[in-house]
């Protein structure tokens, strides 16, 4: 099948096999390794990148399914080797441990704050019901986010930084 | 993928209508993929060929009118409705549903329709459809024709549907327009997971409905109630409706119990 998207900004066009995953053409194909393959089948949201601005499990969508889609993934977050807001806070929040689950993390995250600029620790959780992460245990995540949008404001609000 | 197959996009009804008359037993319609393309990777499944229905230009999309009451297009996702101000306005307890299913990644891809022909006894979006007395329109090459929505399923994943058939559209009549009601799905964790079973319960005017999920082969809905009825009398007729099985997410008596409960909760609630 011959799809024409845009990929992170470039316009490609490609012939893909019609029985391949959105994530093995993004990771075998392109070379865009940054997002990962956990259960493989839309539990855990390792593989979450953006169609059209939402959401989506990669491992859930064919490679064929994206003709004429936009897509996002974490490669494009950071900008001439600089870290985006988010990531800065992930990293400075200790919300990344063994790293498996951030890029999936960030994508689900930054699709939240695209939407609601501020949202509330309940609005984070509900945005990353579809991310597993086995090392945080999340609350390292939701301060992350709650200081990229600029909501901890006290000193006391800060637990893992 | 496991194995090699063909995917088509049609972008007419007609071409799509040819081609499930083509390939018959040997194709599967695909909409969100949420739950073939897991089927597909653990083995259940192995259509020789995948007909992606999302293309097709003349199936309608999400709408609501008074002469024809709600739309859901074939492509319909969970999150179109959930963002749906119409739909939030009129029919709140389909929202409360939809939220309930699986994941927000999940639902940005899941269709209604697709959850409804997928036929899973734990249906989410099935108990309030059922409560709005939806209705599935089917079209072949060779007509159409309209089911109950309480006629559709068949079995355990099982559905009214011939092989040549797909389903062009599900429509909730506009007399239950501004229902409300509520849904509650207990599952073994608060993320998520399927339903161990689930309640919905829907009143307007002088009628309550009430439909039930994972304690049958097919998803349930119990006979129309007055609006005074008690929880009682609803939990007895439930009781006599829903023929629940042990399995592996938990007990036939946990279920019959927590049906109870959540008939008793909803009724005083709403
Ligand atoms: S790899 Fe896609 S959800 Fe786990
Ligand atoms: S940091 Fe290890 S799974 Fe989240």
């Amino acid at each position: 099948m011959r799809v024409k998207a845009t990929i992170n900004g470039r316009r490609i066009e490609r012939d893909v096999p019609d029985s391949i995953t959105l994530l093995h053409f993004l990771r075998e194909d392109l070379g865009l390794t940054g997002t990962k393959e956990g259960c493989g089948s839309g539990e855990c949201g390792a593989c979450t990148v953006l169609m059209n601005g939402r959401t989506v499990n990669a491992c859930l969508v064919l490679a064929a399914e994206i003709d004429g889609a936009v897509i996002e993934t974490i490669e494009a977050e950071s900008k001439d080797g600089k870290l985006s807001k988010l990531q800065e806070k992930f990293h400075k929040h200790h919300a990344s441990q063994c790293g498996f689950c951030t890029p999936g993390m960030v994508m689900s995250l930054k699709s939240l704050v695209r939407e609601n600029p501020k949202p509330s620790e309940e609005e984070i959780r509900e945005a990353i019901d579809g991310n597993f992460c086995r090392c945080t245990g999340y609350k390292q995540i939701i301060e992350a986010v709650q200081d990229a949008t600029g909501q901890l404001k006290k000193p006391e609000d800060i637990h893992y930084a | 993928m496991l194995y090699e197959f063909q995917y088509v996009a049609p972008k007419t009804k007609s071409e799509l209508l040819a081609l499930l008359d083509r390939h018959g037993d040997s194709c599967k319609i695909m909409a969100g993929g949420t739950d073939l393309l897991v089927d597909i990777r653990a083995g259940l499944r192995k259509p020789q060929v995948l007909i992606d229905i999302k293309k097709v230009s003349d199936f309608k999309p999400l709408s609501f009118s008074e002469k024809e009451g709600l739309l859901i297009g074939p492509a319909t996702t969970c999150a179109d409705v959930i963002r749906d101000k119409t739909v939030s306005r009129e029919f709140p307890i389909l929202i409360q549903a939809a939220k309930q299913l699986a994941s927000t990644q999940v639902r940005n891809r899941a269709t209604i329709v697709g959850n409804i022909c997928n036929a899973s006894p734990c249906a989410d979006t099935a108990l309030p459809l059922l409560c709005l007395d939806a209705s599935v329109h089917i079209v072949s090459k060779s007509g159409s024709r309209i089911v109950k929505l309480k006629d559709f399923f068949t079995g355990v994943k099982k559905t009214a549907l011939r092989k040549d058939e797909v389903v062009e559209k599900i429509t909730v009549p506009s007399s239950m327009a501004g229902g409300r009601g509520g849904f509650m799905k207990l599952k073994r964790i608060k993320g998520h997971d399927l339903s161990l079973v689930s309640v919905c319960l829907v009143k307007k005017g002088s009628l309550l409905r009430v439909a039930i999920g994972s304690a049958s082969p097919t998803p349930v809905v119990l006979k129309d109630f007055p609006a005074q009825v008690t929880a009682d009398n609803v939990a007895d007729e439930a009781l006599r409706s829903v023929k629940p099985i042990d399995d592996i997410r938990c007990s036939k008596d946990y279920r019959l119990f927590m049906i109870k409960t959540y008939i008793e909760r909803l009724i005083e609630e709403c």
